[in-house]
């Protein structure tokens, strides 16, 4: 029984970073009606500049702050220079742009800190495990699912309580209506793009420490994020959260059960959800 | 010379089949082109013809080479029906993806694809006693062409597989050359220029797409057993995200919307890789370069590019004779 129970603790941690990672494409999709398969490479990116700025002496807590804004910064001058104008092609050169990036971000990462992996330590404060009765848990993964739902609630705050977040939801609906309205919509796509990426960056740098990190990580997390999106529902937040946590404690329980098959057991459930929700549990029909 | 006009693409096949052996030292890389020419073919058919990106391809060839490696290993089956196995293998799966995914459209079945893409990895990744898991499947014969116990050809040295292989690939354009100048084919393109109005003309579209699906996954899947026989192993590599992203890299790179374009497009691929990757281990980042620039400035790949470049020469020559032709009579007037 507490091996499940545990499971399923844990289960819910990773299931909140499938979220923080799952909801910056989302996001973007919702806007700017793209698909970013760069997505992955920024969680690669926002892991490899945490473990890089660890590497010079930066304290962790510091670098969870600096790896996504440099990941942000970055994919912002994307947008800014080279995203914007091909939006008006068709979806296909967007999917192209994207993957191409990838691919020059995975190399590039190889290239410069090798092929194989590596590890980052938790901070001193999260070393070690937390004790309470006969239920062990690590403190690291409990703080992050603490930091993730403090991340979850401000970006839902963000998107339903601020003026950007009301002229996001606006842009989903229709961008020529919120640019006839005067408001500044290319500012607001870099703006969201910039932000989706340092989403990604971060639910890398948090990932780091409990998975390590290697190259091929953005790829893996570009496929979950993925069915995370198409399990809950494409330009959905609330569908991202559901997405996340399912997907997280059916991979956490399965790699108790059979822990070869946890992997494959999440996108079998994705093909459950698309025959039974052909647009996801939270998704509008198209 | 009008069934000349009409047979060229398969008349530029056959001449390409041809200068690959004399331009190339290797046959095994010979080889290489052809197969994954065959499986860019595949996906050109969905993403050029059909207006479907997949990035599911390498689902494909991974199980054509898995059923074709299964089929020589364990049931000992001849060459044809073991590439036979491959197809249908390839198709079925097709079948399977393809039901799920073509319901959707647009940037969400590109998600669903590559989503079945690492579905069927971690799958094959799980049964370890049929696929070999990590290591694939090892020492797959390759048996010599024979029909009906009559042996027909030796296929044992690279060279001799390639003239097979490459037999079998200019009958392979040929015919899926046939199937997109068809009505079907027509009507494939109708629903990439438009699906709402083909499906308001009367047109099943999904039945259409799904009957695509199905032969791209054929065309992948017989490349995949073709795979396997020349290497010898079906790895697990076949399956990975990574196979999926080069077929789609190679059928864009090379142009979409023309068979021919594919060939061109497997062959700078393979060749380009195969020659970089001794210089430089990272040339992947050259690709992606590659790749960016094709989505920015040159949307119809290297098909296009040459097309228009011999546009221009066109033109130029033209002018040059309309000049010829003025200058004397200005000398004249002078």
């Amino acid at each position: 029984m507490n091996i499940y129970l545990l499971q399923i603790v844990n289960g819910i941690g990773i299931g909140m970073l499938y979220f923080l990672l799952a909801v910056g494409l989302s996001i973007v999709f919702g806007l700017l009606r793209f698909v970013n398969f760069a997505h992955g490479a920024f969680f690669l990116l926002g892991a490899y500049l945490c473990f890089q700025l660890g590497e010079l002496g930066m304290s962790f807590w510091w670098t969870l702050l600096a790896a996504p804004l440099t990941v942000g910064a970055f994919a912002w001058l994307v947008e800014k220079f080279v995203l914007r104008h091909i939006y008006q092609l068709p979806h296909h050169f967007h999917i192209l742009f994207t993957v191409g990036l990838a691919l020059v971000l995975q190399e590039a990462v190889i290239s410069y800190w090798g092929p194989l992996g590596n590890n980052i330590s938790p901070p001193d404060l999260l070393q070690g495990v937390i004790v309470a009765g006969d239920f062990v848990y690590p403190k690291y993964r409990l703080f992050v699912i603490a930091f993730t739902a403090v991340m979850a609630l401000l970006l839902w705050w963000l998107l339903e309580g601020t003026r950007l977040g009301s002229i996001v939801r606006a842009g989903s609906e229709s961008t020529e209506m919120v640019g006839l309205l005067g408001l500044n919509i290319d500012r607001i796509f870099s703006l969201v793009f910039a932000l989706g990426a340092a989403t990604a960056g971060l639910a890398g740098a948090l990932a780091g420490p409990i998975r390590g990190v290697e190259p091929f990580m953005g790829v893996e997390a570009l496929g979950i994020a993925f069915v995370v999106v198409v399990i809950g529902g494409l330009g959905s937040f609330f569908g991202a959260l559901a997405g996340g946590i399912l997907v997280g404690v059916l991979q956490s329980l399965m790699s108790t059960i059979w822990s070869e098959g946890a992997h494959l057991m999440i996108y079998i459930a994705m093909a459950a959800v698309m025959l039974l929700r052909p647009n996801g549990l939270f998704g509008r029909a198209s | 010379m009008k069934n000349l006009v009409h047979f060229r693409f398969t008349l530029l096949v056959i001449a390409a089949v041809l200068i690959l052996p004399l331009s190339l030292g290797s046959g095994t890389l010979a080889t290489e082109v052809l197969i994954f020419a065959l499986a860019a073919l595949g996906c050109n058919l969905l993403l050029g013809y059909t207006g479907l990106m997949s990035f599911g391809q390498g689902i494909f060839l991974g199980i054509g080479s898995y059923a074709g490696g299964l089929s020589l290993l364990h049931w000992h089956l001849p060459l044809l029906p073991a590439l036979f196995c491959a197809m249908l293998a390839g198709a079925l799966v097709a079948l399977l993806v393809g039901w799920f995914s073509i319901r959707q459209r647009g940037s969400y079945f590109v998600m669903l694809t590559l989503a079945f893409a690492q579905m069927f990895y971690f799958l094959a990744y799980t049964m370890k006693d049929i696929t070999g898991g990590d290591n694939g499947l090892l020492n797959i014969p390759r048996p010599d062409l024979a029909l009906f116990g009559h042996r027909l050809m030796a296929t044992g040295s690279p060279w001799q597989y390639y003239a097979f292989v490459a037999v079998l690939f200019v009958a392979t354009f040929w015919l899926l050359q046939r199937v997109v100048d068809s009505v079907f084919g027509r009507t494939l393109l109708a629903i990439r220029d438009n699906e709402t109005r083909a499906a308001a003309v009367g047109y099943d579209v999904t039945r259409f797409k799904l009957a695509a699906f199905v032969i791209s996954g054929a065309v992948t899947g017989l490349a995949g057993g073709l795979h396997a026989m020349m290497t010898g192993i079906a790895p697990l590599s076949n399956i990975e995200y990574h196979a999926s992203e080069s077929i789609l890299i190679m059928t864009v790179i090379g142009g979409t919307g023309n068979l021919f374009a594919s060939v061109l497009g497997a062959a700078f691929y393979v060749l380009i890789g195969n020659w970089l990757s001794s210089l430089w281990p990272r040339w992947l980042m050259l690709l992606g370069f590659l790749l960016i620039g094709v989505s920015l400035y040159m949307h119809k790949g290297l098909y296009g590019l040459t097309q228009s470049l011999l546009q221009k020469l066109r033109r130029r020559t033209v002018v040059e004779a309309a000049q010829i032709n003025r200058n004397p009579a200005k000398e004249e007037q002078s």
